[in-house]
Order: structure tokens, then C-alpha cells, then sequence
């Protein structure tokens, strides 16, 4: 029942096609260029916006828009549009990480299953079900509420509640080419497992691999949203886009933007993260 | 078959188990205490009182072997804060939280078999780009966030619909009372359901629609809605029904967050006052009732598919 | 030596008779109507039971009557269950005598021995750990004189005792509960039908969804006017106050003054602004010898601009601290005692008399440590954005502190059980009476409610003058000297007292405006307009 969520595994194909394919997905290019934009905003805005995110200015609490804020400021006085940037690394930095550590638990995991099967498959197979059948949320919300919310722990956690899809992809994919004569041919040349799998098989897998992992990024920055809305995510004083919207809650009928915001950054970047999935499927895998 | 079921049912017997003894191993080493016993005010000797009730005073171990025993004799214990057995706390709450999954759960095939079938049926054109945005906007959206402005635009603003709850006071067996109360629950969680059902089905559909059988019954002058109707959604199904199996672990983590805006008194809520409150036996509880259901789906997922798809095998 | 004396009962029949007559000639209220309330989960009904706080409180006090009750004047002891009492000469002993008439909910009489039992079974029973059992330490035993009398016998002298009385002290029925392993956990009894004296009974208690009362025609104090109160279990504060606003919710408590933006212009809602003895304050830990020296704990409050905090953490709805008794103790509160107004320049001058000087990184220092300060918070109301503003003041003054925002159970574990803080930002809520002792005397620090390990022998004896007297002369004068010391010594730093906030719908009558607590305890007194 896999092969439904994920594209079906293709080899890369020859530049010139690749290029095509994404010149016929402006969307998809539109998609990238917005992450790009965003990243650098997040990533050099600061430098060039020199307003400290936490600074308090309890007498100038939730400002409208002005030269001095131009997009106001919030219930402490802090400025929103260095709180945005800030927050905007903080939020794509937990949504990128957690999903790296998915992926690379999930490709070792899955890999070593998938190629050494035996009892490797078995013990790695029946954790990822007993992964697949905790709701990811309810495993994220216990482990947070017990090993507190420093934001690395936030971001092993999302990450892990990513792991197991990663692992059965993965598994399928090294199951299906551990058989293949290359990889016999390269087991009589003497090359070692490490070697096969991760110079041979892997190259294979990574084209799916890379379409999960982009879906994930936004799956991590909407759980991460979600987390803080429980008061369980990123905490203050760190800004991010999620607290930043559990914050303004409590202004939603007498400053709507406060709330709008962080929403819209959070909607736009998971929206493109998502975009570029899709679209890196359909140039990935044309079949899709 | 039989074998098969059998085999599948106690390996999610073993599921459970590790997933108990992992979340009793998490949520005793959580800082912090149950809310009766560890609360500002309290005094140190209040709470060793109330914490030797508990029997918190015993090694771990024995605490787990406890419960364990007594869940095999099924008592599920009692909740440290509510003073009320855990499993009649479960069921208080499963009812609801099922009457909101289903809810969605039905509303999302529904709209996202619809419009699935209809994206691919104008593969390309306006209403598949329309919809296929629809589907992409669904994901993205935060359902809290979505939660949060439904209840503005629909409850404050207009006044149409209940803001929460699961219904009036004194209604409680108008089905229109009900359906008001379900409405933006229900549809925010379908809304951010939707989207992997209408991929699905699009795809699934236009893999159908261009196989050779459909392909020979349209020549053979099968008309087109016969095409549609008889061939190609059944075969179409499959993935549907896979998919929708999957959706029921995603509905459980939905629901924390949705029944947490819309007030709705199911399992999720359950769950997060009983982590806040630290009330071990209510987290184990929720924890193992959510596992088996969703061992208990996976399996039947699994079975209609084979029942659906006679090539999948299973020895 | 003279005692206090408390005799309101036939001045209290006549007012409230005078009072209803008035609205029963108009008949201007439905007699069929239904309150609106709501909680925030689902309650435990019996005031007794470990973990039964704000969620069960307000219910609790309509179901289950108290001795004593809060004059809707003045706060002050007013009779409830017991129409008068009076304390021995020595203050070790207190005679209260009870109303007769009064029936539980199942019809049977309530007499002395469930006051007895409530209290020595229950309360005093130590292995039950009953919620709030702290506040009664000085309680040896209550014995039974007759059917109407009872006497509180004391280890100490304990003049707030009325007050205690009021202070979510439901009596219960002995003829239910003493059969009971723990009168405390009869599922039946707190979760489905508890039996009060209240004004109304419990009809039905959907978990989850709501609790609904219904009036009870026997109450003592006359048929209650309303004919039922449902108390519907909504946990978001934001859903609560949408729910005000379209009418669903008569009266809703508010704690994050924000959420009044909807509510000020709408013509249908009334903003009541009320007191309670509630103080928020910044604890640092004394048993860190850099707190112990008084100049440090006044810079760092003369660095904090409570001002302005004020007027943006709870929007100007609070007046700043001066102590632990709140302004609303009219007989009590003394203003003119050592103020600290907003001066980062005294703060630096203070400090620097202390020894601690600018460092290369603007951050303070002595003996070439830096002068940074661990302070944890918890997510509970607006802890969280009152400790980051008094972070960025400090900073300005060079002192760091590290705000680390826990979730609110692993919070009171590490500050309040193992006091592992060096500062934190919370509050105290306490009846209206003078006495601090639980909160200030050196026997509650390290494990009692003295958060901040404040050891002083002066103030020990003080306090100890406040239990004994016996006038109020006495009394008034005493907890002068003891604001005063306070205000000078710092224990805690003292940051605001926050207006007490709710939304009342206008077709609610009779609620008493003085605080919720009070209002609460004369429900029978409530009316719905026509």
C-alpha cells in the first residue's frame, strides 16, 4: 500500500531531459524560488534588519505599522518583522533538521533492513510499525512533555515521528535492488556492504528519498506549529513562527495581524515546501 | 487467511506491549508529578501523602509489572486526577472521539473521492489545477490555525455555528443540533485530510483509464460513464482504501489539536490533560486504546485490500 | 481580655428578606431560567479531593455550603453554615454555633457531626493528603458540644481562622462519605452525585461536556431564583470569551485581560473589575548569597518599571504591590511604606554599593564573577511574557538573566518542590485576612509555601504577635510593623496587584460584585431578568 504515497523508483535520467522536465514546471520553479527568497531572507534579513527580536518596549505594545516598525509590534513591544525573521530561521531550521535526522535514521534504518534482510528486517521492520501505530503526534506530544522543550529536543523528536515512513521507502527500495546483477557483480569484485550500499544502492534511492524528505519539511514545520499552539514547541524567549501564533491567540479580535503573520509565513513555506515535492516527483519520476 | 489474521494480531499484541513499556518508561521520568499531589501550595508532606495513594512510592518495575497485571485482567487502573477508572474515562471519550473521526473520515472520501475523479477527468485543465491547488493549500494550512479562523469567521462574525462542544445542553438528541456542532470540527480535519485523497484517486484513475481493458472497452463502444462507473473506480478503489487506512493514524493526531479548539470532549483532549497533569494511568490508557485501534485498522485495511485485489497474496 | 465577636445573623435574615421582597413584588426575573456558566475541565465535586482546583472551585462552593462566608461588603467573616462564633480568651479554642433547619440535598438534617467529621476524619486525616489541608496546621480537633455547636480546638493561636473557614472549606455529609476507605475518592460521590447544603444540586454531569444544577427548593437560605446553572467544560479561554460575547456564557472569568478587546464596546456585557488578597511577585532564592544582601534585592526591584508593566502585561487592569496584603484589607493595608519607583540609575547605585561593577560586556560583576541569574518560568497565564520583560529591564541595568520557559507540572517540580531557581516571577492567592505566616515565616521555607527561603527572626516574632492578638486594635497594629518590614526588607519583590477581571451578560441579577469567590457563596441570591 505504499507504492501510493511515494513515486515509484526511477534512475536519474540524462540531464538535457531533467532540465526539460523543469522548465515545463514554472509552478514547481515558482515553488523553489520562493524557498530561495525565503532562506535568504531568514538567513541574511537580520544583518541588514538590525532590530533585536526581543527587546521589550512595554510602551509601545502592539503598534500599528510605522517607519520605525513597519509591521508594528506585538503584546511586549517587540518588533514583528525582526520576530518574523527570526522566527522564520528558527521555524525553517527545526523543519529542515528534524527532517535530516528522519532521513538519516530512516535511510540506515531502512537501508540495513532492506539489504541485510534476516533478522536486521525483522527487528528494524517491527519498530517502524510500532512507530506507524502511535500517531507520530501523540509520540512528539509524550516525548516533549517528559524530556522538556530545548529546541533540539524538538527537533529529534519531529524528526523521529518522520522516521519510520522514511525507513519503509527505503527498505522497499534496497529489498528490490539487493537482487540486482550489479550488485552481485560488485559483491564478486570484493567491495565491501558500506560500499555497495551506500555508493551503488543508494544513488538509486535518492531521487525518492529526496521527494519524501521536501514533503517532509513542511509535515515538520506544520508539527512544529501544531506543538506550539500546546504550548509544547520552540519557547520563549525564541521566536518562532508557531509561538509567534500562539501568542497572538489571545489578540485575534483586537489585532488580527499579529496572528495573520506568522500564518502566512507558515502557510507560504510549507505550501512551496510541498509544491517542490510534487514537483520534484513528477521531474524525478515522470510516471508519477 | 485465518492464519494470517492470527499472525498479524499477535504481532500487534507485541506492538503494544513495547509501546507500553516504553511509555511507561517515558512518562515516569518525566520532571514533575500528577497535578494532585505535585501543585503550587502544596505542602511536602500533602504530597507524599497523596503520592504513597498512588503507590508512586514503589520501584518502577513493580509499578509496571502492577499494571500490567491488572491489564491483563482488564483494569486499566485509575486516573490519579479524576479518581475514576481509566478504562470508563476511555470509553466517556472514545464514543465522541469516533463520532468526529468518522465524521471526517466519511466527509473526506466523499469530497476527495469527488474531486479526485474529477481532476482526472480534466486532466490538465482548469478544474484539475483548481482542485490539485485546493489539495496543495489543504496541506499546508495549520488545522489549529484553520480552526482559529472558522471560529471567527463562522461562529463570532456570523453566528451560524456553535463555536464548541458537542452539543447544546438540553439538545441532546437533536441530530440538527449535532450536525451544527460537527460541522467546522468535522471539516477542518477533512479539509487537511483531503488532499492525499484526491492525489490518490487521480492518479489511481489515470493509471486505470489508460490501461488496456479500459482502453478496449471504450473501442469496443462501451459508453463513457458506463467506463467510468463499472471499470475503472473499482479498480481505482484500491489505493483509496489503502489510503484511508493510513488516514486513520493521521486522524488521531488531527483530532488532538482540532478537538483542543473546537472543545470537543474525545480521546485527544483526554490525552493532553492527561500529560499536563501527568496522570500516568490516562496517558498509558489513550496510548494503548489509540495503538490497538490503529493495529486493528492496518490489519483490516490489509484484508479488504486482499478481499478488493486478488493478485496481493498472502501465505 | 475581650473576644471577637461576630453577630450578623438576624441583621443578614432581615437584609436579605427586605431585599427579596423588593424584587419578589416587581417579579421582575424568570423563575424558569437557566445560568451559563462555563469551567475549564472536568471537575471533582468535593472541595477536599486531592487535585480539585480551579476547574472544581466555583462549583464547589454553590454545592457545598462553608462555615463561613465572605460579607459581600467588606470580605470580611460573615455566617454561613455557623450563624455566630467567638474565639477563648487565649485564643487556643473557638466555639461556633450552627444554623439550624439545614437539610443535605437527600433530605437528611446536616448537624455538628458532619462539621466534626469534615474536619477530623477527612481534613486532619494525614494520609489522605486533602487539597488544602495546609491551610488548617494549626487545627488539633473539632468536638461536637451538642447537635448545634461545635468547637475548633488549636495547637496555637490562629486569629485568621474564620477567614480559612471561607476559603474552599466545604462542609460534607458524614452519613455518605464516613463509610468510605477515603472519604476523598467515592467516584460515585465526586464525579456523579455529591450531596451539599448548597442552594443547588448536582442533576448531571455529562463528563466532558457539562455539569448541570438544578435549584435545591429546601436550601436554608430560601428557594434559590434561578431554576438551573449549567457549567459547561470549556478549556480554551479564547472559546470562552467568544462564547460570552455570542451569548452563550453568562459569566465568564478572565485571565488574560487581552481577550476584553471584544467585549468593551458590546452593550450586553458588563466588565466587572474586581479584588482579591492576589499579589504577583519576583522570588530570589535566599539560600544564593547574593540575594541575601537587601541593597540587591531592592536594585533589582527599583530596575523593574512596574508601571509600565502593568499597563501592558494585564493592560493597565492592576495597581502596583507594596506587600502581601492587598489594598482591598481596607482595615489591614498601609500605603505609606517604602516605595520603590522605577530608577535604573538607583538600581546601578545600589548595586555598585554592593560591590558588583561593569564588567567588559556590560554585564556586572564581583569578584570577577558575572552577575547572572537562572530564572526558570512555567506556561501558566502570563508568566511567561511578565518574566521577559522584567529580563529585559534587568539587562539594562547589566544583570543577565536566563529565562528557561518549562511546561507548567516540570516548573513546580523544579522551583516550588526542589527550589532549584535562582529567581522565578509568580504569584500568591490568599483569603482576605492579614496573616502571611504560611508564606513568610522561616519554618515555611526550603519545603513550605516560603518560596523564596526567607529566614528572619524579627519577622518570625511578628508574625507570631499577628496570631496571638486577639483585638483588632491589636491586630491593625501589628500588621502595620509587618508591611513595613516587608516593604523595607524585600522577601519578596513585589510587582502588581491584578484587578480580578469577568464578562457578565446584563440579564444576570444579584451577583454580588465585590470578587467572584464571594459572589459565588450567595448563588441563591442570583436572578435572571425577564
Amino acid at each position: 500500500m505504499d507504492s501510493t504515497l511515494q513515486p515509484s523508483a526511477s534512475t536519474a535520467p540524462p540531464h538535457s531531459r531533467f532540465w526539460l522536465r523543469v522548465r515545463r514546471n514554472p509552478v514547481g520553479l515558482g515553488a523553489f524560488i520562493v524557498l530561495c527568497l525565503l532562506t535568504v531572507l531568514v538567513v541574511f534579513g537580520p544583518s541588514l534588519y538590525r532590530v533585536a527580536p526581543d527587546s521589550t518596549d512595554p510602551l509601545n505594545i502592539l503598534a500599528a505599522p510605522s517607519p520605525a516598525h513597519p509591521f508594528g509590534t506585538d503584546e511586549l513591544g517587540r518588533d514583528m518583522l525582526s520576530r518574523l525573521l527570526y522566527g522564520g530561521r528558527v521555524s525553517l531550521a527545526v523543519g529542515l533538521l528534524s527532517m535530516l535526522v528522519g532521513l538519516t535514521i530512516g535511510t540506515l534504518a531502512g537501508g540495513i533492513a532492506g539489504y541485510f534482510q534476516g533478522w536486521a528486517e525483522t527487528v528494524v521492520m517491527r519498530l517502524v510499525d510500532v512507530f506507524m501505530s502511535i500517531p507520530s503526534f501523540f509520540l512528539v506530544l509524550v516525548i516533549v512533555t517528559v524530556f522538556g522543550n530545548h529546541p533540539l529536543t524538538v527537533v529529534v523528536t519531529v524528526g523521529i515521528g518522520f522516521w519510520a515512513q522514511m525507513a519503509r521507502v527505503v527498505f522497499a527500495e534496497f529489498t528490490k535492488y539487493r537482487g540486482r546483477e550489479f550488485v552481485e557483480a560488485m559483491h564478486a569484485l570484493g567491495a565491501s556492504h558500506a560500499r555497495i550500499m551506500f555508493r551503488h544502492i543508494f544513488p538509486q534511492v535518492l531521487p525518492q528519498a529526496i521527494v519524501l524528505a521536501t514533503l517532509g519539511v513542511g509535515w515538520a514545520i506544520l508539527t512544529e506549529a501544531a506543538l506550539s499552539y500546546l504550548g509544547l514547541g520552540i519557547q520563549p524567549p525564541l521566536a518562532s513562527w508557531g509561538n509567534m501564533l500562539q501568542n497572538a491567540q489571545a489578540y485575534l479580535y483586537s489585532n488580527p495581524m499579529l496572528a495573520i503573520w506568522p500564518g502566512l509565513f507558515i502557510a507560504v513555506t510549507v505550501l512551496a515546501f510541498n509544491i517542490l515535492g510534487n514537483a520534484l516527483r513528477d521531474v524525478l519520476d515522470p510516471r508519477g | 487467511m485465518t492464519a494470517y489474521i492470527l499472525r498479524r494480531l499477535l504481532q500487534g499484541g507485541v506492538v503494544l506491549l513495547l509501546i507500553s513499556a516504553v511509555t511507561f518508561l517515558l512518562i515516569n521520568l518525566a520532571p514533575g508529578g500528577p497535578t494532585s499531589a505535585v501543585s503550587l501550595g502544596r505542602t511536602a508532606e500533602e504530597r507524599e501523602a497523596v503520592l504513597k495513594q498512588y503507590g508512586l512510592d514503589r520501584p518502577i518495575l513493580v509499578r509496571y509489572l502492577d499494571w500490567l497485571g491488572g491489564v491483563s485482567r482488564g483494569d486499566l487502573g485509575k486516573s490519579y486526577n479524576q479518581g475514576l477508572p481509566v478504562a470508563s474515562l476511555l470509553a466517556q471519550r472514545m464514543g465522541n472521539t469516533l463520532l468526529l473521526a468518522l465524521s471526517a473520515l466519511a466527509l473526506t472520501a466523499v469530497l476527495g473521492v469527488g474531486l479526485g475523479v474529477l481532476s482526472a477527468l480534466y486532466k490538465n485543465r482548469w478544474p484539475d489545477h483548481l482542485i490539485s491547488s485546493l489539495a496543495t493549500v489543504g496541506m499546508s494550512v495549520p488545522a489549529f490555525w484553520l480552526g482559529i479562523v472558522a471560529i471567527i469567521v463562522f461562529a463570532v462574525q456570523f453566528k451560524w455555528l456553535p463555536s464548541s462542544g458537542i452539543f447544546t445542553v438540553g439538545q441532546e438528541f437533536s441530530l440538527a443540533d449535532r450536525l451544527r456542532h460537527l460541522a467546522m470540527p468535522a471539516g477542518v480535519l477533512a479539509f487537511t485530510l483531503m488532499p492525499n485523497v484526491i492525489r490518490i484517486t487521480r492518479s489511481a484513475l489515470l493509471e486505470v483509464l489508460t490501461s488496456d481493458y479500459v482502453r478496449t472497452a471504450r473501442a469496443k463502444g462501451v459508453s463513457e460513464q458506463v467506463v467510468l462507473l463499472k471499470h475503472t473506480l473499482k479498480n481505482a478503489m484500491v489505493p483509496v482504501i489503502a489510503i484511508l487506512g493510513l488516514i486513520t493514524t493521521v486522524l488521531f493526531s488531527g483530532s488532538v489539536v482540532v478537538e483542543s479548539v473546537f472543545g470537543w470532549a474525545g480521546l485527544g483532549r483526554l490525552a493532553i490533560e492527561a500529560a499536563n497533569g501527568r496522570d500516568y494511568p490516562v496517558i498509558l490508557g489513550v496510548t494503548l486504546l489509540v495503538g490497538a485501534i490503529v493495529v486493528v485498522v492496518n490489519l483490516l485495511v490489509d484484508v479488504l485490500y486482499a478481499a478488493v485485489d486478488p493478485r496481493i497474496n498472502h501465505g | 481580655m475581650k473576644g471577637i465577636r461576630w453577630k450578623f445573623g438576624i441583621g443578614a435574615v432581615l437584609l436579605v428578606g427586605m431585599l427579596s421582597l423588593g424584587g419578589g413584588m416587581a417579579q421582575d426575573y424568570d423563575p424558569n431560567a437557566n445560568l451559563n456558566l462555563a469551567t475549564n475541565a472536568d471537575p471533582t465535586l468535593n472541595p477536599w479531593t486531592p487535585g480539585a482546583v480551579v476547574e472544581s472551585n466555583l462549583i464547589n462552593t454553590i454545592v457545598f455550603d462553608q462555615l463561613v462566608r465572605y460579607s459581600p461588603k467588606d470580605l470580611s467573616p460573615a455566617p454561613g453554615l455557623a450563624t455566630s462564633w467567638k474565639v477563648a480568651p487565649d485564643g487556643l479554642s473557638w466555639v461556633f454555633n450552627l444554623r439550624k433547619g439545614v437539610t443535605w440535598h437527600d433530605g437528611k438534617p446536616f448537624t455538628a457531626e458532619d462539621v466534626a467529621f469534615t474536619f477530623n476524619d477527612v481534613v486532619l486525616n494525614k494520609k489522605l493528603g486533602a487539597q488544602n489541608a495546609g491551610n488548617f496546621s494549626k487545627l488539633k480537633s473539632v468536638e461536637v458540644v451538642n447537635p448545634s455547636t461545635v468547637r475548633f480546638v488549636l495547637n496555637a493561636p490562629f486569629s485568621s481562622l474564620p477567614y480559612y473557614l471561607a476559603y474552599y472549606a466545604g462542609i460534607l455529609p458524614r452519613h455518605i462519605l464516613s463509610s468510605s476507605e477515603n472519604p476523598l475518592q467515592v467516584a460515585n460521590f465526586n464525579k456523579k452525585n455529591p450531596i451539599g447544603t448548597g442552594a443547588f444540586r448536582v442533576a448531571e454531569f455529562v463528563p466532558g461536556s457539562y455539569v448541570r444544577l438544578v435549584r435545591y427548593e429546601k436550601y436554608w437560605g430560601g428557594s434559590p431564583k434561578i431554576n438551573s446553572i449549567v457549567f459547561k467544560i470549556v478549556p480554551d479561554p479564547n472559546t470562552q470569551m467568544a462564547q460570552a460575547i455570542s451569548g452563550e456564557l453568562d459569566f465568564v472569568g478572565v485571565s488574560n485581560p487581552a481577550l476584553l478587546a471584544g467585549v468593551e464596546r458590546n452593550p450586553k456585557l458588563q466588565v466587572l473589575r474586581q479584588s482579591q488578597n492576589l499579589y504577583y511577585f519576583v522570588a530570589l532564592n535566599q539560600n544564593d548569597p547574593r540575594f541575601r544582601d537587601v541593597r540587591v534585592r531592592q536594585a533589582l526591584l527599583y530596575a523593574i518599571d512596574r508601571k509600565a508593566m502593568i499597563d501592558s502585561v494585564v493592560r493597565g487592569y492592576g495597581t502596583i504591590a507594596t506587600g502581601p496584603i492587598a489594598p482591598l484589607q481596607k482595615a489591614f493595608y498601609v500605603k505609606d511604606v517604602a516605595q520603590y519607583p522605577y530608577s535604573p540609575e538607583k538600581a546601578k547605585q545600589l548595586l555598585a554599593q554592593a560591590g558588583w561593577t561593569p564588567g567588559p560586556d556590560g554585564v556586572l560583576q564581583k569578584d570577577g564573577k558575572p552577575f547572572e541569574i537562572d530564572m526558570p518560568t512555567g506556561q501558566f497565564g502570563y508568566l511567561v511574557p511578565a518574566t521577559l520583560l522584567v529580563q529585559q529591564y534587568w539587562k539594562a541595568i547589566g544583570v543577565k538573566a536566563n529565562v528557561n520557559v518549562m511546561e507548567w507540572n516540570a516548573y513546580i517540580q523544579k522551583m516550588f518542590v526542589n527550589r532549584q531557581y535562582e529567581a522565578t516571577l509568580a504569584w500568591w492567592s490568599t483569603p482576605p485576612t492579614p496573616d502571611v505566616t504560611p508564606y513568610y515565616a522561616s519554618s515555611a521555607a526550603d519545603k513550605g509555601n516560603n518560596i523564596p527561603n526567607y529566614k528572619n527572626p524579627d519577622l518570625d516574632k511578628l508574625l507570631e504577635e499577628g496570631l496571638r492578638a486577639t483585638g483588632v486594635q491589636e491586630q491593625v497594629l501589628t500588621y502595620r510593623r509587618i508591611q513595613r518590614l516587608l516593604a523595607e526588607q524585600l522577601p519578596y519583590l513585589y510587582l502588581w496587584y491584578p484587578d480580578i477581571l469577568s464578562v457578565r451578560n446584563e440579564r444576570v441579577g444579584g451577583m454580588a460584585d465585590i470578587n467572584t469567590a464571594a459572589a459565588f457563596q450567595y448563588s441563591s441570591d442570583w436572578f435572571i431578568k425577564r
